[in-house]
């Protein structure tokens, strides 16, 4: 079973006589622990996409599938529910609260769910220590450079166990040296510990870290691309397949 | 803040007139899409300004064109310039419309307040997507400025993404707890016997 699937997945934005078919009729699916990336020229649909995945917005036409539950079939509450237990988000800026260390900051998520803090703080120091930051917990955000805060800030998206990891743009600010250490990241996060990442990305460097690359145009699936091995030409393939797609 | 110091600014940079200063404040703020000013806001600002004795304006002829104002600033619209930029520039982000929604929607059920947190967070992330994409079309060897300002604006959202969250979360603890009222106030003087604040006379 995928960890995520879309069937015929549309959405039409606006009122009948201007609409707008940002989405047209995508099936598509990313299996567990795969790290998929999602390209297209601007305007693809590829950020709908990702939000239709992610219970931040209803569908037109057609189904997603989160673990093979339909989303379709939850009210409002329920997609929130599930979006809060199964989905992390990886923002661009890291945004942790100075006042916490970064053991607080990690844990948030959980300590506001009322996990136990002892709890909370043992999983928080987990992943803190899977991306070598054992070493910094007490220490607080002013004390980190910008490369830590951003991995502390994803092992916040990743303290409550979620099962997909969703980013769009994740490494938009950064610099192409941070921006790889990033995208090196999130295929680890894929390949060791097992969780599945979709991405939205326009930077070739970036998903060529990926397993797979749907590339979207008008609103249609229009290309795959398979990357077997994580080989240095993998970004100019992706790029060529890129103005290919016409992006 | 409203576009009048900024509209000032420019004249100090270079007197010019209604439609070359519109120009001017759209290039520096990056686009339309940034800030868009309507060209009856510049011209009515260019009013009040000259009113208030902060520009002044002076008429040129081009060669056989139409008579053009230019403005420039006076030596109090100059004075002005240099007091706005010294002085602190204030934030509130306490003054929270979404704040004030959520809470209103609490006290009178004239709406879902859960409802409300995901119509926000789907706009907050639509708003998100269209900023990086627009920031991820300008060059910053070129345009380092308006990459930075955009930041900025992704910075804001995804700070408001987070606390949105928050509130999700904690949402029935909130309910739980009343609504903020005023605390009643005692009319008239305190009796004799009580302590005045603690205050000397």
């Amino acid at each position: 079973m995928p960890a995520v699937s879309t069937e015929q997945l549309t959405k039409i934005y606006g009122e009948p006589n201007a609409a707008v078919t940002a989405l047209d009729h995508v099936s598509m699916h990313v299996d567990v622990g795969e790290f998929v990336a999602v390209m297209g020229p601007s305007g693809c649909g590829k950020s709908t996409l990702l939000h239709l995945i992610g219970g931040l917005d209803r569908p037109t036409e057609g189904r997603v599938f989160l673990n093979g539950s339909d989303l379709s079939g939850l009210d409002d509450e329920a997609i929130s529910a599930v979006r809060r237990r199964n989905i992390g988000f990886v923002f661009q800026f890291y945004n942790l609260l100075p006042v916490l260390n970064a053991l607080e900051n990690a844990a948030l998520p959980l300590s506001l769910d009322g996990v136990d803090p002892a709890v909370a703080r043992q999983k928080a120091g987990q992943w803190l220590e899977r991306f070598d930051l054992g070493n910094r917990l007490g220490h607080r955000p002013d004390q980190l450079s910008g490369g830590q805060q951003q991995r502390v800030a994803i092992a916040r998206a990743l303290v409550a166990e979620p099962s997909l990891i969703l980013a769009d743009e994740p490494t938009g600010n950064l610099d192409s040296l941070a921006s790889d250490q990033i995208a090196a990241l999130l295929a680890r996060i894929s390949s060791e510990w097992g969780r599945t990442v979709l991405i939205v990305t326009h930077d070739p460097r970036i998903a060529a870290q990926a397993d797979r690359i749907l590339f979207l145009k008008d609103g249609k699936l229009v290309d795959e691309a398979v990357l077997e091995s994580k080989d240095s030409r993998n970004a100019e393939i992706v790029a060529d397949r890129m103005r290919r797609v016409g992006g | 803040m409203s576009v009048r110091n900024a509209l000032l600014g420019l004249l100090e940079q270079r007197p010019r007139h209604g439609y070359e200063l519109r120009a001017a404040f759209e290039a520096l703020i990056g686009g339309e899409a940034n800030w868009n000013v309507r060209p009856a806001q510049v011209y009515a600002t260019l009013e009040r300004l000259t009113e208030a004795g902060l520009i002044r304006p002076r008429s040129v002829t081009k060669q056989g064109g139409p008579e053009k104002r230019i403005y420039a600033p006076t030596k109090a619209g100059r004075k002005h310039l240099r007091a706005w930029l010294a002085a602190e520039t204030e934030r509130e982000p306490q003054r929270d419309e979404f704040f004030i929604k959520l809470m209103i929607a609490l006290a009178t059920g004239g709406a879902q307040p859960r409802k409300l947190i995901r119509d926000q967070r789907t706009a907050l992330y639509r708003r998100l997507h269209s900023v990086t994409t627009r920031r991820q079309a300008i060059d910053p060897r070129t345009s380092l400025a308006h990459v930075l300002l955009l930041d900025q604006a992704v910075m804001h959202l995804e700070a408001d993404l987070h606390w949105l969250e928050m509130i999700e979360a904690r949402l029935d603890v909130v309910r739980r707890q009343s609504i903020p009222e005023p605390q009643p106030k005692r009319r008239g003087r305190p009796p004799r016997n009580e302590p005045s604040n603690g205050k000397e006379n």
